[in-house]
C-alpha cells in the first residue's frame, strides 16, 4: 500500500524561499576519522574524501579506489553483470601459506581474487569490463586473473565488445611462479586475437601498474590511459637503481614522465574518466584497429 | 533558507510542517515507525526512514535513530513538532552536537524554561504575575509549611511535568501526605524526576494562553490568546480565540506585560505562555511551552499568520516582516479536537468543507488509527467575524465531518459546543465536570 499513496502525492516543487542563513551543509562528524593525505601530509575526514571521488579535496592526490567503486564510478547505474564471478585461485605448487594468505586476501577485499570482470555500459554503449582489485594482494596476477582476463577477452570477441580495464598491480603472484608468469602470454594471445578482429580496447592504469601485468595486457591497449601520478614500470624503482648502479632520474616510472616519453596517450584525472571512455567508446562503435 | 528538514514526529502535526515545507519548497524527511508505514506524513514526505517498531520509545523517541536518520538524509535542521521530543533538551543537544538545526529553543533555554518551579521565578522576575506558591518541595514538612502559608487549597505539581500528569490537588492538611507521596512517584514515573513544587488552587478558573513569536533580532509580537478551558483531566477539547472572558483593556495589559518577558528573558521562535485566570479576573502565569502547539491552528485562523511557517523562518534567521501593529485580532476562531476512542480503520472518511473551515488530519480513507499513539486524529478549525457566527459555523462544519471505522467523539463535540454556558462563553475548567 505505501507506495501507491507515496505516488498519490505529486510534488509541488516550489523554488526554496529566499532569506535567513544560507541552509549549513551537512558538517563534519566530530568522531568521523580522518586519512592523513600522503601528498598534502594533511588530515583529510573520510567523508569528504569519499565526496570527492576517493581523491584528496585539498591537493587533488587520489587515493586508492577498489575495483567496485571504479565500477561505480565509469558504468551506468545498474549496467554492470559480472562473469565467472565464481572462479576462485587455488594453491597449484603448495606454496607455503599461500592458501592462508587467499583467504586473508577474500576477507580484505570482499572479492574472490584480484579481478572483477563482466560487461557494462559506458556512456549508454555496452563494453567488456576488467578492474583489478588492489586489496586483494596488491591485484597480483595469478593463474585465475590471467585466466578470467582471458575469458573476458574472448567472449568480448565473440560478442564483437570493445574492451575497457583498469588495472593495480603488483606485478605476477610469485606464490604461483611459473604459472603466474605464463599468464603473461596467455592475457597477451587474446588481446592479440581480439586486436586481430578489428576490435578495440583501452586501458587505464592507475597506482601501482607494474611487473608481469605491464608487461603484457596493460600496455596492449590501442588507446593507454593513467590516472595522474601514477607508478607504472616493470621492475621496481630500488631494484633498477641497485642494478643498473645509476641514480634514476626525477620523476622515474610515473605517468607523467611515461606520458612525457610517449608510452601513454593520456593522463585521465577521474573527473573526467567516465567521460573519456565514453567518447572512445563512441568514436570505436563498430570495431577500430590496435596500435 | 534549510533547503532540507526531518520532521522527528507523526500523526496530523508532521503533515502539517510537511506541508509548510511544501510551500516554501524546502525537502522533507520523515520518520516513521513500523505502525506508520503506510501513514501519510511517510508518504507524503519527499524521504523517509523508519526508526523502529510501533513502540515510541523504541522509534520517535529514539534520539540516535532520528539523529542518525537526518545525517543519513542530509537535512540541515530537525522540526519536533509537540510532544515526543519537542521538549527535551538532550535531544535540542544532541542535534547540536550532530550540526542540526533544532527548530526550537536551544537546549540551556528549554532547560531553563522547561522547571516550572524556576521559570515560575524567572517570570515572576521579568514583571509576571506568579500564582502564590513555594519552590521544590522536599518533605511533607515542607510542603505542609507552605501550604500553611498560602492557604487551601493547594496544588502539587511536578517540576518538570505536562500533561496534567504529576498533579494532585490538596483540599486539607490531611490529604497532604498521601498526595505529597503519589505526586513525586507519579512525576518519577513519567518524567524520570521525583521533583515536585507546590502552588495555590486556583478555582474556579479559566486556561488562557498567550501566543508569542520572536526572532533573534529582539522583535516580539504576541499573535493573542487562546481560552482552552475546555479540558477533560487535564487533555485540552475545544480551543478559541479570543478568550470570551477578556476585554480590550485586560488584553492589552497582559500582551504587554508578555511581550516585555519574552524580550526580557531573551526568547527566539514560538512560544506560549499559560495563565491561569481566577474568577476576579486576576491572570497567573503558570508555565511556557517552548514548541508549537496542538492550538495553534486557532491563532493561525484568527490571524492569518502561518505559525509553521514563520518558526522555520525565526530559527534560520530571518527577521519578523511585521510588528504587533499589524497582527489583526478581530473575529472569533474556534478549534475542536477529534479524538479517535478506539483503535480502528477509516472506512469512509469525508471532510467538512466551506470557507474559513479547516480540518488538519493525518487521516484517508483506509487509513489504521493504532493504539501506539495519542488518539488525536485531527482538528476542525473554523473562523468567523463574530463567535456567534464561529459557533455556528463550527457546528455545521463538524456535523459534516464523517469518519467511519473510527469511533470518534464528534457527536460528543456537537454536544459540547451547543451547551448554554459553553454558548454563552462563561463556562470555567469545570464545565467537563458538570
Amino acid at each position: 500500500m505505501a507506495a501507491s499513496i507515496i505516488d498519490f502525492f505529486l510534488k509541488p516543487g516550489n523554488e526554496l524561499e529566499p532569506g535567513g542563513r544560507p541552509a549549513a551543509p551537512v558538517s563534519e562528524d566530530e568522531n568521523e576519522p580522518s586519512v592523513t593525505c600522503p601528498n598534502c601530509h594533511r588530515g583529510v575526514p573520510q567523508s569528504q574524501i569519499w565526496d570527492n571521488l576517493y581523491c584528496c579535496p585539498r591537493c587533488g592526490h587520489p587515493f586508492r579506489m577498489n575495483a567496485r567503486q571504479r565500477i561505480a564510478l565509469w558504468c551506468d547505474p545498474d549496467s554492470f553483470e559480472e562473469a565467472d564471478a565464481d572462479l576462485e585461485s587455488c594453491d597449484i605448487l603448495g606454496f607455503p601459506g599461500y592458501p592462508r594468505k587467499l583467504e586473508t586476501a577474500r576477507g580484505a577485499s570482499g572479492e574472490a581474487d584480484a579481478v572483477v570482470c563482466g560487461t557494462a555500459a559506458i556512456g549508454g554503449r555496452r563494453c567488456a569490463l576488467f578492474v583489478m582489485e588492489p586489496n586483494f594482494m596488491m591485484g597480483s596476477m595469478g593463474a585465475l586473473v590471467g585466466e578470467k582476463v582471458t575469458r573476458l577477452f574472448e567472449a568480448a570477441l565473440a560478442e564483437r565488445l570493445s574492451v575497457v580495464g583498469c588495472t593495480v598491480s603488483g606485478g605476477a603472484r610469485m606464490q604461483e611462479g611459473l604459472i603466474s608468469l605464463m599468464q603473461m602470454a596467455k592475457t597477451s594471445g587474446a588481446v592479440q586475437r581480439h586486436a586481430d578482429a578489428g576490435l578495440f580496447y583501452t586501458a587505464l592504469l592507475t597506482n601501482p601498474t607494474t611487473g608481469g601485468v605491464t608487461a603484457s595486457f596493460a600496455m596492449e591497449a590501442s588507446v593507454i590511459l593513467a590516472e595522474p601520478a601514477a607508478t607504472i614500470g616493470f621492475a621496481g624503482a630500488r631494484v633498477v637503481e641497485g642494478t643498473t648502479k645509476k641514480k634514476l632520474p626525477p620523476g622515474f616510472q610515473t605517468a607523467e614522465s611515461l606520458l612525457a616519453h610517449g608510452f601513454l596517450d593520456a593522463i585521465v584525472p577521474r573527473a573526467q574518466q567516465r567521460d573519456t571512455l565514453a567518447l572512445l567508446l563512441r568514436l570505436h562503435e563498430g570495431g577500430g584497429s590496435h596500435g | 533558507m534549510f533547503s532540507k528538514i526531518l520532521i522527528a514526529n507523526r500523526g496530523e502535526i508532521a503533515v502539517r510542517i510537511i506541508r509548510a515545507c511544501k510551500e516554501m519548497g524546502i525537502a522533507t524527511v520523515a520518520v516513521y515507525s513500523e505502525a506508520d508505514v503506510d501513514a501519510m506524513h511517510t508518504a507524503l514526505a519527499d524521504e523517509r526512514y523508519c526508526i523502529g517498531p510501533a513502540d515510541a520509545q523504541e522509534s520517535y523517541l529514539n534520539e540516535e535513530r532520528i539523529v542518525s536518520a537526518a545525517l543519513v538524509s542530509g537535512a540541515q535542521a530537525v522540526h519536533p513538532g509537540y510532544g515526543f521530543l519537542s521538549e527535551n533538551a538532550h535531544f535540542a543537544a544532541l542535534c547540536r552536537k550532530n550540526h542540526l538545526v533544532f527548530i526550537g529553543p536551544p537546549a540551556e533555554t528549554m532547560r531553563a524554561l522547561g522547571d516550572k518551579a524556576h521559570v515560575k521565578a524567572l517570570m515572576a522576575e521579568a514583571g509576571l504575575p506568579v500564582i502564590p506558591g513555594a519552590m521544590a518541595i522536599h518533605s511533607v514538612g515542607d510542603a505542609l509549611a507552605a501550604a500553611g502559608q498560602i492557604g487551601y487549597p493547594v496544588m502539587l505539581k511536578a517540576c518538570l511535568g505536562g500533561g496534567g500528569r504529576g498533579i494532585r490537588l490538596v483540599n486539607a492538611e490531611g490529604e497532604m501526605a498521601a498526595a505529597f507521596s503519589a505526586a513525586r512517584a507519579e512525576s518519577e514515573a513519567a518524567f524520570g524526576s521525583a521533583e515536585v513544587y507546590l502552588e495555590k488552587y486556583v478555582h474556579p478558573a479559566r486556561h488562557i494562553e498567550v501566543q508569542i513569536l520572536a526572532d533573534e533580532g529582539g522583535s516580539a509580537v504576541c499573535l493573542g490568546e487562546r481560552d482552552c478551558s475546555v479540558q477533560r483531566k487535564n487533555q485540552k477539547l475545544i480551543e478559541e480565540s479570543p478568550s470570551p472572558a477578556m476585554d480590550g483593556p485586560q488584553r492589552a495589559a497582559l500582551f504587554a506585560r508578555v511581550t516585555a518577558a519574552v524580550k526580557k528573558i531573551g526568547y527566539v521562535g514560538v512560544g506560549t505562555l499559560e495563565f491561569l485566570c481566577a474568577p476576579d479576573g486576576e491572570f497567573y502565569f503558570m508555565e511556557m511551552n517552548v514548541r508549537l502547539q496542538v492550538e495553534h491552528t486557532v491563532t493561525e485562523a484568527l490571524t492569518g499568520i502561518d505559525l509553521v511557517k514563520w518558526q522555520i523562518r525565526v530559527a534560520s534567521g530571518v527577521r519578523l516582516s511585521f510588528s504587533q501593529q499589524d497582527v489583526d485580532l478581530s473575529g472569533c476562531a474556534l478549534e475542536c479536537r477529534i479524538c479517535a476512542l478506539a483503535p480502528g480503520t477509516v472506512q469512509f472518511l469525508h471532510v467538512s468543507g466551506g470557507p474559513f473551515v479547516r480540518f488538519d488530519t493525518y487521516l484517508m480513507t483506509g487509513s489504521a488509527v493504532t493504539p501506539y499513539y495519542d488518539p488525536l486524529v485531527g482538528k476542525l478549525i473554523v473562523y468567523a467575524s463574530t463567535r456567534e457566527e464561529a459557533l455556528r459555523k463550527m457546528k455545521a462544519a463538524l456535523c459534516e465531518l464523517v469518519i467511519t471505522g473510527v469511533p470518534n467523539n464528534i457527536e460528543e463535540q456537537i454536544a459540547l459546543i451547543s451547551r448554554e454556558e459553553f454558548r454563552r462563553g462563561s463556562y470555567n475548567l469545570d464545565f467537563m465536570r458538570k
